[in-house]
């Protein structure tokens, strides 16, 4: 580790994995109440287990982003971060604001939580993904915008490289977007309209941008390749995420009351969303194949090639799958949209941030890679995840396909009850491969903790 | 300096060549004629105009198969889409 | 002795004019035009009365004088880099110029069509033949002026003595782009204005 500061992602990457045991959780609490309605009811009902799972995602995902970039800006600017003070102060501050939300969702039935947290003021609570109160939603801004001063600053007054640039821009982005949490329109067109400002430009825009800034950053180090091969196609890969990403935003505009136009534009564009994912993938395997060095860690190798190829299948390929407008008319809002969200989620953002722990954990840990046992361990991890991810999917797909036909596309369409009925082998399968999932990753909590194992200090 | 005026003429006559081809698409445009084969005629125009723009403009006369392939591929491709829907719509 | 070599006389054999990573994205680009034409072209199959008369309303002429004027453009950026590689710089910066303004000439007209539609009342909502129309030749319309950046960019970098025989990769990647925006008008021209 060449700069002190550098050692500040410890704390996040700890708050990220401590906040992906707990979605998980809530998600395995979820999968059993899809075929056992009343489990937990009502301590945890459904809505409320769902809120906290989602929550949590996004939540320890930028736990993520900010460990990251704390790890990997001071490296790339060839300086100490500007304030590791004020990072450590966010990092208790965005870590309680957090729990605390979490906990408000739990406790307290959600109108309640909106009186106790004054919405009145100025109400943004009660939109999928955005139920957090409006104090909430303003500590995460300022959070953010502490973010983006401490890590800027450190960019700015530092040695430039494609990575930082590219990495702060899509950080400014995530900041950015997020202010439309705060625009609530009155018109539920508007409304929907703009919320995908958030959702589809974080994941299907500024999101991608952070991920390929790290995984590039990866890539170098693992693989001693020359920056300038890495930084080329890093360019090409968000020039391909921009181009198809900023006009898709109009497969989510099919349906919702916006002029017809959208369904043209929004499959034509939202169809070449594949394409960056696609280039991240040879992007990676290349450079492998290319390498200068044989790096020791052979796990975070193993997770960035992974990221790239989930990713692609993930949001790549099932997005494509139910992008176009006439598809989507019939699977809008299945199992197929669920199936989707949980590949993508998990291929391109959960794994790039396991990926870039991956890599940095065992340097700030003292070595360049841990031993033998310990990586074993994180590739069993990385397989009985990435593999029961892939089995979660193909069994929503399978419910989804049916769902869709049943419901929707046959010449007798049935009720969404009775057709949920008719697909709960699905939903049991699924929530088997949900318990592997949880399992491989206490497995990975594990592999930090493998000793007397020879560590790799070169 | 004899290459460069070589060359310069070569490009001077395709972009006349060009010009041709565009004048006569305006004049199809203008005329009665309509129809498949007045629409194969059009494409093949597109075709050589594309060409000649893939080939000599771009220079990808002087770089390797895969480019020119895709290129000119671009072009089989979607032209031959463009007529297969104009079928269609008779 | 290799030194001496001209470079116009290396680009016999797999040399592709400018930066990779410009044709990666001039593909992308073809992609995503391509697409929008055969959506047209398929959409038409469903819409044919409404497409041919609708067209009717179309200026065939400034289409046809858009598309001379693009390839007039095309032609001075290609003489543009063959002055270059005869270490010309000063005749690459008069191409190059002459080259804008016939990309400029291209987006006056293009206004004045733009302009005559709306005045028309003709919107997005109009019909699908105008949907298509407005927004495929809007977003041509934007990559013409991003085209004209590139060229303005590497003609003020020419006029400051930035390229040579030698080096002038990026007189290629700009002049390869702006190849691939007259290509897409070589076909939309056609397709929009006169298929029918």
């Amino acid at each position: 580790m060449k700069y002190q500061s550098q050692s500040i992602a410890k704390l996040y990457f700890i708050a990220a994995i401590g906040l992906f045991v707990g979605q998980i959780l809530f998600g395995v609490i979820m999968g059993l109440q899809y075929v056992m309605g009343d489990f937990l009811f009502p301590y945890i009902p459904f809505n409320v287990a769902r809120m906290v799972h989602t929550n949590l995602l996004i939540v320890w995902l930028l736990f993520g982003f900010m460990g990251a970039s704390y790890y990997l800006v001071p490296e790339e600017a060839e300086r100490e971060l500007y304030a590791p003070w004020l990072a450590k102060l966010m990092f208790w501050i965005f870590l309680i604001a957090g729990a605390a939300t979490i906990l408000g969702y739990l406790l307290v039935p959600y109108a309640e939580l909106a009186k106790l947290t004054m919405n009145d003021l100025l109400p943004t609570m009660g939109r999928e993904f955005l139920e957090q109160p409006t104090i909430t939603k303003i500590g995460i801004v300022i959070v953010a915008l502490s973010f983006l001063f401490n890590v800027g600053m450190t960019v700015l007054t530092g040695r430039k490289t494609v990575v930082t640039i590219v990495l702060l821009t899509g950080l400014t982005g995530l900041a950015v977007f997020f202010l439309f949490a705060f625009y609530n329109p009155v018109n539920v067109v508007l409304d929907k309209y703009f919320w995908w400002w958030v959702v589809h430009l974080w994941v299907e825009g500024v999101w991608e941008l952070i991920m390929g800034a790290i995984l590039a950053f990866v890539l170098i180090k693992i693989t001693g390749v020359d920056r300038e091969v890495i930084e080329k196609w890093l360019y090409i890969i968000i020039a391909l995420t921009l181009i198809s990403g900023i006009i898709g935003t109009g497969h989510h505009y099919f349906w919702i009351g916006a002029p017809g136009y959208w369904q043209w534009f929004g499959s034509i564009f939202s169809a070449l969303e594949p394409i960056p994912f696609f280039v991240m993938t040879l992007f990676a395997f290349n450079m492998v194949n290319k390498r200068r060095r044989e790096h020791p860690n052979k796990v975070a190798t193993l997770w960035a090639l992974g990221t790239a190829v989930m990713a692609f299948l993930g949001a790549g390929v099932w997005g494509f799958l139910h992008t176009l407008a006439p598809v989507n008319y019939y699977t809008h809002g299945t199992q197929i949209t669920a199936a989707h969200g949980h590949m993508a989620f998990y291929g391109a953002y959960v794994m790039i941030v396991l990926t870039i722990i991956s890599y940095s954990m065992p340097i700030m840990r003292g070595r360049t890679a841990n031993g033998p046992k310990s990586q074993v361990m994180e590739m069993w991890s990385f397989w009985l995840m990435t593999v029961s991810m892939v089995f979660i999917t193909l069994f929503l797909t399978g419910a989804g396909i049916l769902q869709v036909y049943l419901q929707r596309y046959s010449d007798t369409p049935l009720g969404f009850m009775v057709v949920q009925d008719k697909i709960e082998l699905f939903y049991w399968m699924r929530e088997i491969a949900g318990v592997i999932f949880l399992i491989g990753l206490i497995l990975y909590i594990m592999s930090f903790f493998v000793k007397h194992d020879d560590e790799v200090t070169a | 300096m004899n290459n460069q005026t070589h060359l310069n003429r070569r490009l001077t006559w395709i972009w006349l060549a060009l010009m041709a081809f565009t004048i006569l698409t305006y004049a199809v445009s203008r005329s009665e004629f309509s129809g498949t084969w007045v629409v194969v005629l059009l494409l093949v125009t597109v075709f050589i105009k594309g060409h000649w723009i893939i080939a000599d403009f771009m220079e990808l006369r002087h770089a390797g198969l895969l480019w020119r392939v895709l290129a000119h591929g671009w072009i089989i491709l979607v032209s031959a889409g463009i007529l297969a829907a104009y079928m269609m719509g008779l | 002795m290799n030194s001496t070599v001209k470079q116009s006389e290396i680009t016999t054999k797999y040399h592709l004019p400018g930066d990779l990573a410009i044709w990666v994205f001039i593909f992308a680009e073809l992609l995503v035009f391509g697409i929008f034409f055969l959506s047209y072209a398929f959409s038409r199959a469903g819409n044919v009365e409404l497409f041919n008369e609708s067209q009717k309303m179309l200026d065939t002429a400034s289409g046809a004088i858009n598309t001379l004027l693009l390839i007039t453009s095309s032609y001075f950026v290609v003489r543009a880099v063959t002055a270059i590689k005869s270490d010309d710089a000063q005749r690459c910066v008069y191409w190059l110029a002459a080259a804008l303004a016939g990309g400029a000439g291209f987006l006056v007209i293009k206004s004045l069509e733009f302009a005559d539609k709306f005045s028309h009342g003709i919107s997005l909502g109009t019909n699908t033949f105008f949907m298509f129309y407005l927004s495929m030749t809007f977003f041509h319309f934007m990559h013409v002026i991003l085209g004209m950046i590139i060229l303005a960019a590497v003609l003020i970098k020419a006029r400051n003595g930035g390229y040579s025989a030698a080096e002038h990769t990026g007189v290629e990647t700009g002049a390869s782009y702006w190849h691939m925006v007259d290509l897409v008008w070589i076909v939309l021209f056609p397709l929009v204005y006169v298929i029918r």
